[in-house]
């Protein structure tokens, strides 16, 4: 039978590749990808403990969750375009400027 | 059976992770992502959290990563050089996650101790969530919302003032 403990430690592991993918990325878009793992696992976590307690509210969480990935995602992306027109480039050390 | 694709999608779920964060072509990171949201979305149907599992299969899978792909497309990273990793918090940032993931197994291998591990019978169904959801939570869901309104604006914004600047 599956348990807590196997959900829990595979949502672990996937915040780990997150953070490892937020911290060595040089690219923005790798980082917001890695941004996304980082909720997926999140969001397992809550699904598990969902289930485990028999609370619907840790579902509820991971529908809003998306809703915000989602909202996050197009500010995030429109920001990536904007800076790959002024720096043509989408390596965030070349964001070296406060003002364009 | 369950346990076969419980380790099934597991190991796809890791493996793909990895690829998000390794591999050097942004077209391989998104797809990736898509398979590790598809693995992800099975798990939840497992846990029997129908809406939700379908929900992540629909909008993430289906709007926001297709999203991204376009945008990857539009961007044409022809030149590898524009997408290279220089590495220079490589090891800091593997030993930072190593730590975590040393920590996170502590903690749940002692927190798992102290309770019970029996799953519960509730099933997450399009009408208990629904229930809950217009009822208890019918506020969080109205911001939810306006959330989306104000991104829907703050991208337009965006946009207009790149083309007033050129």
């Amino acid at each position: 039978m599956i348990g807590l403990g196997h959900y829990l430690i595979l949502s672990g592991i996937l915040f780990a590749i997150g953070i490892i993918g937020v911290t060595t990325s040089r690219s923005v878009l790798r980082i917001l990808l890695s941004l996304e793992l980082l909720l997926a696992a999140s969001n397992l976590s809550f699904v598990t403990f969902s289930k485990f307690n028999g609370d619907y509210a840790g579902q509820l969480i991971v529908f809003f969750v998306i809703l915000v990935a989602a909202a996050e995602v197009a500010i995030g992306l429109a920001i990536v375009v904007l800076m790959y027109r002024h720096v043509s480039s989408i390596q965030a050390d070349d964001l070296k400027d406060l003002k364009w | 059976m369950s346990l076969l694709f419980f380790y099934f999608f597991a190991t796809m779920l890791v493996l793909s992770g990895l690829v998000v964060i390794l591999a050097q072509n942004p077209l391989y990171n998104v797809l990736s992502l898509v398979v590790a949201t598809f693995c992800l979305s099975n798990l939840f149907l497992l846990l029997e959290a129908y809406f939700v599992g379908i929900i992540l299969l629909l909008v993430y899978a289906g709007a926001v990563l297709i999203f991204f792909l376009f945008v990857v497309m539009c961007l044409n990273l022809n030149n590898p050089s524009a997408f290279q990793n220089q590495n220079r918090f490589k090891i800091s940032g593997w030993l930072l996650g190593s730590c975590f993931l040393a920590s996170f197994f502590l903690t749940t291998k002692s927190y798992l101790l102290t309770r019970s591990l029996e799953p519960s019978s509730i099933r997450g169904t399009i009408e208990a969530i629904g229930k809950i959801l217009f009822t208890e939570y019918v506020l969080p869901f109205e911001l939810t919302s306006f959330l989306l309104l104000v991104a829907t604006f703050g991208i337009v914004s965006l946009a207009q003032g790149s083309l007033k600047s050129r």
